[in-house]
C-alpha cells in the first residue's frame, strides 16, 4: 500500500517537471489572426536570433483570440485582421490603447484549386459568383465573425453577388482552413487574402476583389493590459524595416514608415 | 460467559433464542435453515437483532432498547467461516499476521509458533490461498481466527464443505484447539457426531426455536 | 518521414504531462466516488450517478464553455481563485489537466465501480471479524483487491485524457507550450499550407499512445480477474 502511494507520489513529481520550468519572463504571447502566419513566423524566429526571446504564438480567427482575450487569456500582443475586432478587445478594456497602431494592409481574392478549370476572370459590379461556382462550394471564413468572411460578405454585397452565391458558401474556422479547404479541392472556390494565396501551392489566383469593393482591410496590432515587460520591444520589432521586408515579401502592404 | 436474549424475523420465521452458556465449546446444533448461522452472525455483530440483547463477559454487545451495538470489528469475537475466506491478494503468513496488527498487537512469537504447530501450518506460510487445499485453507483460517486473539471464537460448520477424509483429518485440531487454545468456542453443526466430540454445551436450534439446552446428552442417538 | 520538430516533441510532452497529472489528481476522486456508487445507498445517488457520466455524453464543446464560464477568470467560482488563492485554470495547462480530467473522468469511475463491486463483500465481514475497522477493511483487502481495475481504470482515462480535444479548445484554446496539445496541434497544422507531413507524424504518435494504452488496459484487467482468484 505505502509503495502504491510511493510510486503515484513519483509519477505526480515526474509530470510535474515534464517540462522545463516555464521560461515565462522571456516569451512573448502573440495572438494572431491566422493569415499572418508563415509572415509572423518568420519575424519571430529573426527576433528571437537577434534576443534570444522567445516567441509564442496562438494563431486563429481575430473574432475567437479577442474573445479568448477578454476571458483572460495570457496574451501580451494582439494582432487582428480588421479594426472592427481590435475596436471589441479595446471596448472590453483588454487593450492598452495608446500602444495600438494600423500596421499592415491585404487585398481580397477568389482562388481555386490549382488543377481547376476555372481561368482568371475579373471581378466587378454583377460578377456572378454563383454561376462560376456551378455546384460546388465557396470556401472562406465564417461571413458573422471571421474577418476574412466580413470582407468577403461586404464585397459580394457590393457587388450585388452575394444572394444568389451565400447558399454554396462553406464557412471555416478561419482563413487559412478556407484556403485548405480549396487546396484539397474540397471547395471549387475560396476566398481568402492575397497573403494566403501567396503562400499555398496548392491553389491559384484567380481574381483580385477591388479594394473600393469593401472596407479598407487593416490589421492592427496593440499591446494588451496583462503585457509583460518586453512586450514594448517586441512591437518596436514589428514596425522595424527587418519586419517590414518579411512582410512585404509576403504580399502585405506596409501601413507605417518603417523604423530603423 | 455468553449470554443471548434476541428475536429476529428471518425471512418466514422467527428466530428467538434465549440462552446463557459458561461453556468451553457451546454448540448450536439443528438442520439446515434453522437460523444458526444467523444466530452466531448477531453474536459477531455482522447482523443486528431486530429486539433483545447479547452480551459477553458483563459487556453489552447488543442491546435494542437501548439503541447499543457495538461493531464486529471492537468486538473481538473471532469468527471462521465456512468458506474459509482467507485474504486471496496475501499469502498463508500475512492472513495468519492480519489480525494482530489490525487489532494492534505487539508480536508473539511464541504464540504463532504454537498456534502452526496446533495446526501444522508451518510449511505453508510462504503458500497463497489459492494453491492451498480444503482442508490446509481451514487450518489457516482456524489460525488467523486464533492469532487475533478473540476472547471468544465462533465456528460455522467449519468441516462443512469437506469430504469425509479432510473431516477426519481436521477434527483433531478442533479437539486440540479445545483442550489447549484456552479461549470459548461457539461450534455450529448439524452433524450430531462432530458435536458429541467437541461440544460441552448444546443448545438445539429448530426453525427459529431453542428446543433443548443442556450438554451432550440432548443431542439425538443418545 | 522526417525528424519529429521541437514544436512538435513540446506538444507531445504537454499532451503527457497534462493527461498524467489530469489522471493522477482524477483518481482519488474516481475512487471516492467509486465507492460510493458501488457500497453505498443514498439519497441523490442516480443523480450523482449521472453527473459523473454526464461528460461522456454531453458534446465536449458544451463541457469546455461551462467550464470556461464556471472557471475561467471572469466565471463565477474562477474570478474568486483567481482573486484570493491565485490559482487560473482558463487558457493554462493547468486549466488543460482540467479539462482532460474532466473528460476522462466517467471512464476512469466505472472500472473501478466494477472492480470493487466485484470485490468478495464476505471477504469484508471477515476482516472486521478480524478487528479492521471500515477504513482499514477498505485499505487493506477492498483496494489492494480492486487495485488492477483501478489500474485499468487510470489507464483508460489516460487515454481519453491524451486524446481530448473538444472541451479542451473551448476551456484553454490552443497556445503553443502552454495549451497546445497534441489533438490541437494536429487541428493547427492540418489547416496550414504543409502541415501535413507534421500532421501525420503527431497522428502516428498518437495512435502509438492510445494504443499502448489500450493493450495495458486489457493487461491490468485480466490481471484483476487472476488477484481475484488467489493466483
Amino acid at each position: 500500500m505505502n509503495r502504491i502511494a510511493g510510486v503515484f507520489a513519483a509519477l505526480l513529481m515526474l509530470s510535474g517537471t515534464a517540462l522545463p520550468a516555464d521560461a515565462q519572463d522571456k516569451t512573448v504571447t502573440v495572438f494572431a489572426a491566422a493569415s499572418m502566419k508563415n509572415a509572423l513566423d518568420d519575424i519571430d524566429a529573426a527576433y528571437t536570433a537577434r534576443t534570444g526571446v522567445k516567441i509564442v504564438v496562438s494563431y486563429g480567427p481575430s473574432s475567437g483570440l479577442a474573445k479568448q482575450i477578454e476571458q483572460g487569456a495570457p496574451a501580451d500582443v494582439f494582432i487582428s485582421a480588421d479594426t472592427d475586432w481590435m475596436d471589441y478587445a479595446i471596448a472590453k478594456k483588454t487593450i492598452n490603447e495608446p500602444t495600438r497602431v494600423n500596421l499592415l494592409g491585404n487585398e481580397m481574392v477568389l482562388i481555386a484549386p490549382k488543377d481547376s478549370k476555372i481561368d482568371k476572370v475579373a471581378i466587378g459590379n454583377g460578377f456572378d459568383l454563383a454561376r462560376l461556382a456551378g455546384d460546388g462550394r465557396i470556401a472562406t471564413g465564417d461571413v458573422k465573425s471571421v474577418p476574412s468572411g466580413k470582407y468577403a460578405r461586404a464585397a459580394l454585397e457590393k457587388l450585388g453577388s452575394w444572394q444568389a452565391a451565400e447558399p454554396k458558401f462553406a464557412m471555416a474556422d478561419n482563413v487559412r482552413a478556407a484556403l485548405t479547404l480549396v487546396a484539397r479541392n474540397e471547395a471549387t472556390l475560396g476566398i481568402v487574402y492575397a497573403t494566403d494565396a501567396k503562400v499555398e501551392p496548392g491553389v491559384k489566383l484567380v481574381g483580385t476583389f477591388p479594394a473600393g469593393s469593401h472596407p479598407a482591410i487593416i490589421y492592427p496590432v496593440a499591446a494588451t493590459t496583462t503585457a509583460k515587460p518586453g512586450t514594448t520591444d517586441y512591437l518596436a520589432f514589428l514596425r522595424s524595416m527587418a519586419a517590414k521586408n518579411i512582410l512585404e515579401k509576403y504580399g502585405f502592404k506596409f501601413l507605417l514608415s518603417p523604423t530603423t | 460467559m455468553l449470554r443471548v436474549d434476541i428475536k429476529k424475523q428471518l425471512g418466514e420465521f422467527m428466530l428467538e433464542a434465549a440462552f446463557a452458556s459458561e461453556g468451553r465449546v457451546t454448540g448450536l446444533f439443528g438442520a439446515s435453515g434453522a437460523g444458526k448461522t444467523s444466530l452466531i452472525n448477531m453474536i459477531a455483530g455482522l447482523l443486528r437483532p431486530d429486539r433483545g440483547v447479547i452480551a459477553l463477559d458483563g459487556e453489552i454487545l447488543d442491546d435494542t432498547a437501548n439503541g447499543v451495538h457495538v461493531p464486529p470489528h471492537r468486538r473481538r469475537i473471532g469468527y471462521v467461516f465456512q468458506d474459509a475466506r482467507l485474504f486471496p491478494h496475501m499469502n498463508v503468513a500475512q492472513n495468519l499476521d492480519y489480525g494482530r496488527r489490525m487489532n494492534g498487537l505487539a508480536d508473539d512469537a511464541a504464540q504463532q509458533k504454537r498456534v502452526t504447530d496446533l495446526l501444522d501450518i508451518g510449511h505453508l506460510l510462504d503458500r497463497r490461498p489459492g494453491k492451498l487445499s480444503g482442508g490446509e485453507r481451514q487450518r489457516v483460517a482456524l489460525g488467523r481466527a486464533l492469532l487475533s486473539k478473540p476472547r471468544l471464537l465462533l465456528l460455522d460448520e467449519p468441516l462443512g464443505s469437506l469430504d469425509e477424509g479432510r473431516k477426519v483429518e481436521i477434527l483433531p485440531y478442533l479437539v486440540r484447539l479445545r483442550d489447549e487454545a484456552n479461549v470459548p468456542m461457539v461450534y455450529v453443526s448439524h452433524d450430531a457426531g462432530e458435536m458429541r466430540q467437541l461440544a460441552t454445551q448444546v443448545v438445539m436450534l429448530k426453525r427459529g426455536r431453542v428446543m433443548a439446552f443442556g450438554g451432550i446428552e440432548v443431542l439425538p442417538g443418545g | 518521414m522526417s525528424e519529429i520538430t521541437s514544436a512538435e516533441w513540446t506538444a507531445i510532452l504537454l499532451s503527457l504531462r497534462v493527461a498524467m497529472i489530469a489522471t493522477l489528481v482524477a483518481t482519488p476522486f474516481g475512487i471516492a466516488l467509486a465507492f460510493l456508487l458501488a457500497r453505498r445507498d443514498f439519497w441523490g445517488k442516480s443523480i450523482l450517478d449521472a453527473m459523473v457520466h454526464l461528460p461522456l455524453v454531453l458534446p465536449p464543446v458544451v463541457t469546455g464553455y461551462l467550464l470556461l464560464l464556471a472557471l475561467g477568470r471572469r466565471g463565477f467560482v474562477g474570478a474568486w481563485l483567481a482573486e484570493n488563492l491565485g490559482i487560473v485554470f482558463a487558457f493554462r495547462w493547468t486549466g488543460a489537466a482540467l479539462a482532460c480530467g474532466v473528460m476522462s473522468f466517467p471512464l476512469l469511475v466505472r472500472p473501478i465501480r466494477l472492480s470493487i463491486e466485484a470485490v468478495d463483500r464476505r471477504l469484508e465481514q471477515a476482516a472486521s471479524t478480524l478487528g479492521a475497522a471500515p477504513w482499514r477493511v477498505f485499505a487493506t483487502v477492498t483496494l489492494p483487491l480492486a487495485l488492477p481495475g483501478i489500474l485499468a481504470g487510470m489507464v483508460l482515462g489516460f487515454a481519453k485524457a491524451i486524446g481530448e480535444f473538444g472541451a479542451t479548445i473551448t476551456f484553454v484554446a490552443n497556445i503553443p507550450g502552454e495549451t497546445q496539445t497534441i489533438s490541437s496541434a494536429i487541428y493547427s497544422l492540418i489547416q496550414t499550407p504543409d502541415g501535413d507531413a507534421a500532421a501525420m507524424r503527431l497522428v502516428l504518435v498518437s495512435i502509438v499512445i492510445a494504443t499502448v494504452a489500450l493493450i495495458a488496459s486489457e493487461w491490468f484487467a485480466r490481471r484483476a480477474t487472476q488477484r481475484l482468484h488467489g493466483n
